[in-house]
């Protein structure tokens, strides 16, 4: 077994259209040591201008976060990562998932509420509300296959099948609905439709953020989202088989190219800035992402 | 304790006309008639007082109380559209008796479940043994919209989560009380309380002496001592933080920080640096120790919590994770409202206490379960049937729970599919049963039902409970219409004893040390409205006395086509005023703007002067339904004015002469400076038709001081001189300026040792230079400019003190 080593860069650029008189964000995109899946060897963030107060902790589901917070006026906001990192090429795993009734006997059986407790992923969340239509076409895709794990699979697939990439057509305020009507978007629709339709099943499933290699191994074709930030999800398939992450804009599951920033609920809760900005002007927002493989 | 040593009556039940004629609900368990027919301890000596003052006495009495009320402006919010209205507290005029030995009964239960409840917070957002052992439902947590994740793991910064609890009670059938809901988020009611007790005591004070009734102040007092000693220990100040004047209890909000003497702020009053809570005041940042928040959790901080508050503070979870703060109640601690949690409570008081609650919940069956849910559909029609997640008392949940029998048959089958297929989110729970209590109807007594509210607060000496709290009062006999959002009222809990009981008041014993809270904490969105006050009320004395004169030329003249009605016509429509109106609503608008920025600072000044502000509104308003032009608006106008001048009189008067103060002040003279320097530059214009002189005195209010001044008639520099240049001239632009300066120098940083700031600076130029000219200096031009001049001296206060 092999390890990939990655060089990412990524910067995220906020231009305001009135001078902003002071702020406070939270970044989230620095990525995190996972033992048996990728280990951070350095990573660095910089702010431009240099925030006047700034200070870091974990949240809730162990991501780390960074907050940042001006008391003067600026007119943009520059974050730039640099991490080196190196991914582990693990064996695709053997489905040793259970079936649905039996997924739910065993979460019945989970007495935690621990961060990795399955029973946080399960309920409906801010940006995850129930959707009716979703839960149809998930339940009919989802009909034929037995286990928990080749259900996801199966949904993971038709949902890459069904839906187009298209980054004009969807915003991150897109709600799962929104983007199942026009069955176009990017890796965060793609994203958390897949996570509606499980949750209507009864099967828990979480929104990963994190990177993907931008250039393709050779003779491979180059995989979507690699030029921006990038979204997957984990979905629990029982005790035995854990979390396994699958990627439904490449109908994939997330494997050695992957490079995990952090998790959540949905996009909220691993958003990579959110922030306060005491302003009544517009903002205009760009990002850049290299995702290098060092021989 | 013996609890027949009753004043009197007790022994003779049934002797009093209004008890004699008092007829009780069967099978429902009454709180002046025990089960055995005798008369509960202390309502004899009441009922009889009651007979000897007579049902005309009695009236009187019960609108004093009423008027109390009115007069204190105590209102709540109420809601039936998007925007909810001000409504007059519904007192419940006879209050609810409760004999201390049962009261103690009572509040012993809700100690002990306080303490319990915090045992179990304390858990949830730490290490969740419960959970481990089996005693909570990990959904139940998980799936919680209370649970607040980014809360896990911090710690309280004084070490609890839980200070300030409201238990609602009711009595059962079998006479027992019974817990209908624990409030912990951001109980309120505790200032309505306080607000009942002083308006019952106020007609019925003979009564009140009489009997023995334990007093509300010593509670109050020691849970404000408790909150100024941990905030001492810090050296930093405690606030009330309110949602603002559109939340339902904005008005007790008010209340509680003025009887309390903490601050009351609201999320955008306070900014976070280095991880300590700071209120902007208009003396810099100031640091915040202690809040007791009436905003629900979610709302406190967009940026960790619910990112759509428009009302909270970005970065307070980050105070609260440095333990720079206590915030009572802890953030988070809003779960434990949670009705699937009473399910729930039986087992963790065996499993933590070895016993039952003395005070224990209604039965509750959490259809999460397989046998709990199996019950509530088997026993459907006899039980409320609602959300699980839901943190609404039962009763107050008219959409969302319903007993089950009372469920359409076609909504009953889906009800119960749901249950079997997503029983997590559904609760099955006993009715709600409650004991009756006497109201007063047209001369009798009434039984309706009620619910208690008591309130518990942790103390340095530990949890105490105040002796009193309110009761609600059904409009019928039927439970539901209990809330006060449908009509019912509020009485006052008289918690009675044999002896006579020790008074207690806010103000310190003898002997106490004088301690003075430190001033200069006016924080600046309060300063920013008090100037708006003072610019508005003094901006609609301008608009009036202009409309005052307009009318009365034309009444007189009877042409409106002549050049001076003309003129003024311009003058009024270049500031929004359409004379063609006989009441304009540019008018009404700028009185709306004083009655809104006086409602956001509604615990600084006296409830006289917010009175006067609302009867110059209504009034107004009245007016303006009928008023015709002319004579007519003419008089109307000296009305206006008059309550103008009854509510500036009053506030003026009665303020204590402080930083507030001075903010007021400082908007009367700016505004009346900026309007007579223009109306003098607009009737005193080469160009201005005949007339405008005298018009002018007659606005400026100068009349008789030029007759006596100057001996010839108006001319446009005798009129300069008196209105712009006169130092004595209370109405004259050179007093704004003086007046102006002098308030401005005495504000924060205004004044350092001979340091102007700014805006001490700008108005000192400006009265120099009206000192030393004369009247030719003062062309129409510069009247306009010397007006926009004064308006740059607001703008340098705003950017000093509200920035």
């Amino acid at each position: 077994m092999t390890a990939m080593l990655y060089d990412i860069r990524l910067q995220l650029n906020y231009e305001y259209d009135s001078p902003v008189q002071g702020g406070r964000h939270l970044i989230r995109v620095r990525p995190g040591s996972i033992p048996g899946v990728q280990r951070v060897i350095a990573a660095s963030l910089t702010c431009d201008p240099p925030p006047t107060q700034s200070s870091a902790f974990t949240d809730f589901f162990g991501n780390g976060v960074t907050t940042i917070a001006y008391s003067g006026a600026h007119e943009y906001l520059d974050v730039k990562l640099t991490a080196r990192v190196m991914v582990e090429q693990t064996m695709p795993p053997a489905d040793l998932s259970p079936t649905l009734i039996e997924l739910r006997t065993e979460m019945a059986e989970i007495w935690s509420v621990a961060p990795d407790s399955p029973h946080h992923f399960l309920a409906v969340s801010r940006r995850i509300p129930s959707d009716p239509e979703i839960a149809t076409y998930a339940r009919q895709i989802m009909a034929p296959a037995s286990s928990v794990f080749a259900k996801a699979m199966t949904l993971c697939n038709a949902i890459n099948a069904d839906f187009a990439y298209d980054s004009e057509a969807t915003d991150v305020e897109t709600s799962p609905a929104e983007a199942f009507a026009l069955k176009k978007g990017v890796c965060q629709d793609f994203s958390q439709v897949m996570i509606s339709g499980l949750r209507s099943l009864g099967i828990p499933a979480g929104y990963v953020s994190g990177f993907l290699r931008t250039n393709p191994p050779p003779g491979k074709p180059r995989l979507e989202g690699a030029d921006a930030m990038h979204a997957w999800v984990r979905v629990w398939c029982g005790r035995t088989a854990g979390w396994i992450e699958f990627d439904p804009t490449n109908a994939m599951l997330a494997g050695p190219d992957h490079i995990t920033i952090g998790h959540g609920r949905d996009y909220a809760d691993i958003a990579p800035i959110v922030g306060v900005l005491k302003t009544s002007g517009s903002q205009e927002a760009s990002q850049s992402v290299d995702v290098l493989r060092l021989e | 304790m013996d609890t027949n040593t009753e004043p009197s009556g007790t022994d003779s039940p049934l002797t009093t006309s209004l008890i004699a004629d008092y007829v009780l609900k069967p099978g429902v368990p009454d709180e002046m008639i025990a089960a055995d027919g005798s008369v509960r301890p202390g309502w004899a000596a009441l009922m009889a007082a009651f007979d000897a003052l007579g049902p005309t006495e009695l009236g009187a009495r019960f609108e004093r109380a009423d008027q109390y009320l009115r007069d204190a402006g105590v209102f709540y919010r109420k809601y039936d559209g998007a925007e909810g209205k001000e409504r007059a507290w519904p007192l419940a005029h006879i209050p609810l008796l409760i004999d201390e030995a049962e009261w103690a009964k009572i509040s012993n239960g809700l100690i002990e479940r306080a303490e319990l409840l915090e045992t179990v917070v304390a858990d949830i957002y730490g290490d969740n043994k419960f959970v481990e052992r089996g005693l909570l439902p990990p959904e139940l947590i998980a799936r919680n919209g209370e649970f607040l994740r980014p809360m896990m793991g911090i710690k309280p910064a004084d070490g609890h989560f839980l200070h300030f609890c409201a238990f609602e009670l009711g009595r059962g059938p079998n006479g027992d009380w019974w817990v209908l809901g624990d409030r912990t988020q951001a109980p309120s009611g505790a200032g309505f309380a306080l607000e009942n007790r002083v308006a019952t005591t106020r007609a019925l004070s003979d009564v009140y002496a009489g009997m023995n009734v334990h007093r509300l102040a010593g509670f109050f007092r020691s849970f404000r001592d408790s909150l100024f000693a941990d905030a001492r220990k810090d050296g930093g100040r405690v606030g009330i933080l309110t949602p603002g004047q559109h939340n339902e209890t904005y008005f007790e909000h008010a209340y509680i920080a003025r009887y309390l003497g903490f601050m009351l702020l609201e999320g955008e009053d306070l900014t976070i640096d280095n991880g300590q809570v700071m209120v902007r005041t208009v003396a810099g940042l100031k640091p915040v120790s202690v809040l007791w928040r009436r905003m629900d959790a979610s709302f406190v901080d967009p940026l960790e919590l619910r990112s759509d508050s428009r009302i909270g503070t970005p970065g307070m979870v980050d105070a609260l994770r440095n333990g720079s703060i206590a915030m009572i109640n802890a953030l988070g601690t809003g779960i434990l409202e949670t009705r699937a949690l009473a399910a729930f409570m039986p087992r963790l008081a065996k499993a933590l206490l070895d016993r039952p609650l003395a005070l224990p919940e209604i039965a509750t069956w959490w259809c999460g379960q397989p046998s709990e849910r199996d019950y509530v559909i088997d026993n459907f029609d006899n039980l409320m049937i609602g959300p699980a997640f839901s943190t609404s008392l039962p009763f107050d949940d008219q959409r969302g729970t319903a007993l089950g029998s009372t469920i359409s048959p076609e909504h009953r089958a889906n009800l119960i599919e749901r249950i079997r297929t997503h029983g997590a989110d559904y609760v099955g729970q006993e009715p709600v049963q409650l004991s009756t209590a006497p109201v007063y109807v047209d001369g009798k007594l009434q039984p309706r039902p009620i619910t208690l509210r008591v309130y518990a607060a942790r103390t340095e000496a530990g949890w105490t409970v105040m002796p009193g709290g309110f009761a609600r009062v059904g409009s019928t006999l039927d439970t539901a219409a209990i809330a006060m959002q449908r009509g019912g009222q509020a009485a006052d809990v008289w918690v009675v004893s044999s002896k006579p009981v020790d008074p207690i008041s806010l103000l310190p014993k003898d002997g106490d040390k004088l301690e003075r809270n430190s001033p200069g904490s006016l924080p600046s969105r309060a300063a920013d409205n008090l100037i708006w006050l003072g610019r508005y009320a003094e901006r609609c004395e301008a608009i009036v006395r202009i409309l005052r004169a307009y009318n009365a030329r034309l009444a007189e003249l009877s042409n409106p086509d002549l050049p001076i009605l003309q003129h003024c016509r311009d003058y009024l429509a270049s500031i929004d005023v359409d004379a063609d109106e006989p009441l304009p609503a540019g008018l009404l608008a700028t009185i709306d703007s004083a009655v809104h920025s006086a409602s956001q600072i509604r615990d600084r000044f006296s409830p006289d002067g917010w009175l006067a502000l609302n009867d110059l509104q209504k009034s107004t308003r009245r007016l303006a339904e009928r008023v015709r032009a002319g004579d007519d608006a003419t008089r109307a106008m000296t009305v206006i004015l008059r309550k103008l001048a009854g509510f500036s009189g009053l506030v003026h008067e009665n303020m204590y002469r402080f930083v507030g103060w001075r903010f007021l002040e400082l908007g009367r003279r700016l505004e009346r400076g900026i309007q007579i320097a223009r109306i003098t530059g607009w009737l005193t214009d080469p160009d201005a038709p005949d007339g405008s002189l005298e018009m002018l005195l007659e606005i400026g209010d100068s009349v008789m001081t030029h007759r006596r001044r100057y001996s010839v008639s108006a001319g446009a520099q005798s009129a300069v001189d008196l209105l712009v240049l006169d130092p004595l001239n209370p109405r004259s632009v050179l007093f704004q300026l003086a007046e102006l300066g002098n308030q401005i120098e005495m504000l924060p940083g205004g004044n350092d040792n001979g340091q102007l700031s700014p805006a001490a600076k700008a108005a000192l130029q400006l009265r120099t230079e009206l000192v030393i000219a004369e009247p030719q200096d003062m062309p129409p031009e510069r009247l306009e400019t010397l007006a926009n001049d004064i308006g740059a001296v607001a703008g340098l206060i705003a950017s000093a003190y509200f920035a």
